[in-house]
């Protein structure tokens, strides 16, 4: 006699019964989820407070609308598009002087040489500062491709534009970042 | 402040995007000419490695939402969530029972995962015609292994005592509708 926990389940399975209301099915979702979307909205918003109501209000719209998405293989895409575009309407809501700078917080990623460690913090937290000079469109594809690894397609879509548009965004997202990182070269 | 591709043109006519290109190209030893000889070249791509260095540090950060957000979460669907779809339990009139759709639709989908290589998925359940018994559609993912011989007979049996036995209506009918297969 075999019972799977919900954690143990693959995507699929879980949206199909989350869509046929089964909470424990949906909860192991956003377990599973609460993660990434978390830190997206993190380096979207850079406020852990707004990251965490946009997060929030992110996995509650699509219980919601769970009935409306078609193919219960493309959760995820659907997730990342919805988180991507609460962000871009929570900055669009601010007043414009009001973008609010970064929250320092620690990047807790090991690494086995402390002295490097310091250096590659450092321009990590470079990098974090350097990615509120992008446009919100921007920093979202350039977020959404190069740490989240999502594909152009999807990106085009959830912004609602073109491949080549979202190529070029996030080359010169890429330009502009390399020139903050010059003086660690 | 708009920018255009012009502002990322190196002097030497290249422009960033194709030294990013080529920085793979680079890096495994294959290097042009124009790649080895070109200052402006060799600093974007001392910037770009740079870049590439935080970027992998970003991608495998770990910050954590706070530990509460789950269940702040949980508690705003709950609430959203209103009860529907519900059905009679058989009772001693005049009192009055009912039961939801979906506690029997949980009930239905814990049997038939304890059948080795099946995964339960949606499960729809409606009255029949008598007020003690229910209709299901049941749709399930399978194990691509394949399934052991008498494994459907296996759920429709463990679902139908399971109905029976832990709700106390009986299940009139039951399709299983196969959905998927699965591969972990």
């Amino acid at each position: 006699m075999v019972t799977q926990t919900e954690a143990d389940l693959d995507d699929a399975t879980l949206v199909a019964r989350s869509r046929d209301g089964d909470m424990q099915s949906y909860e192991a979702l956003v377990r599973r989820y609460q993660g990434p979307m978390y830190r997206l909205a993190l380096r979207m918003l850079g406020s852990t407070s707004d990251a965490e109501d946009a997060v929030q209000e992110v996995f509650l719209t699509v219980w919601r609308r769970l009935a409306q998405l078609q193919e219960d293989r493309a959760f995820v895409g659907w997730l990342y598009r919805t988180t991507t575009n609460r962000c871009l309407n929570v900055i669009r809501a601010r007043r414009p002087q009001a973008d609010v700078e970064l929250d320092e917080h620690e990047s807790t990623s090991t690494r086995t040489r402390p002295d490097h460690a310091a250096e590659v913090s450092e321009q990590m937290t470079a990098l974090g500062q350097a990615l509120t000079g992008l446009t919100p469109e921007q920093r979202a594809c350039w977020l959404l491709r190069e740490v989240h690894g999502r594909s152009y397609d999807e990106i085009a879509q959830t912004l609602g534009t073109t491949t080549q548009a979202v190529r070029g965004r996030i080359s010169r997202a890429r330009a502009q970042l390399a020139e903050v990182m010059a003086p660690w070269r | 402040m708009a920018m255009n591709d012009a502002d990322y043109m190196l002097p030497c006519g290249r422009d960033v995007e194709t030294v990013w290109d080529r920085l793979t190209i680079v890096d495994a030893g294959n290097a042009d000419e124009h790649d080895r000889s070109c200052p402006h070249c060799r600093a974007v791509r001392e910037s770009l490695r740079a870049l590439r260095a935080a970027v992998d540090e970003l991608a495998s950060e770990t910050v954590e939402p706070p530990a509460d957000l789950v269940g702040r979460i949980m508690s705003a669907v709950r609430a959203d969530s209103r009860r529907r779809d519900m059905l009679p339990l058989p009772s001693q009139d005049p009192n009055e029972a009912r039961i939801s759709a979906q506690a029997i639709a949980s009930v239905l989908r814990f049997a038939a995962d304890t059948v080795e290589g099946v995964r339960a998925r949606r499960c729809k359940v409606r009255q029949s015609d008598s007020a003690d018994s229910v209709e299901v559609e049941l749709s399930i993912a399978v194990s691509y292994r394949g399934l052991t011989a008498g494994a459907y007979d296996l759920v429709r049996e463990r679902v139908t005592s399971a109905v029976s036995a832990r709700i106390g209506v009986r299940l009139s009918r039951l399709d299983i509708v196969v959905a998927d297969v699965f591969d972990t």
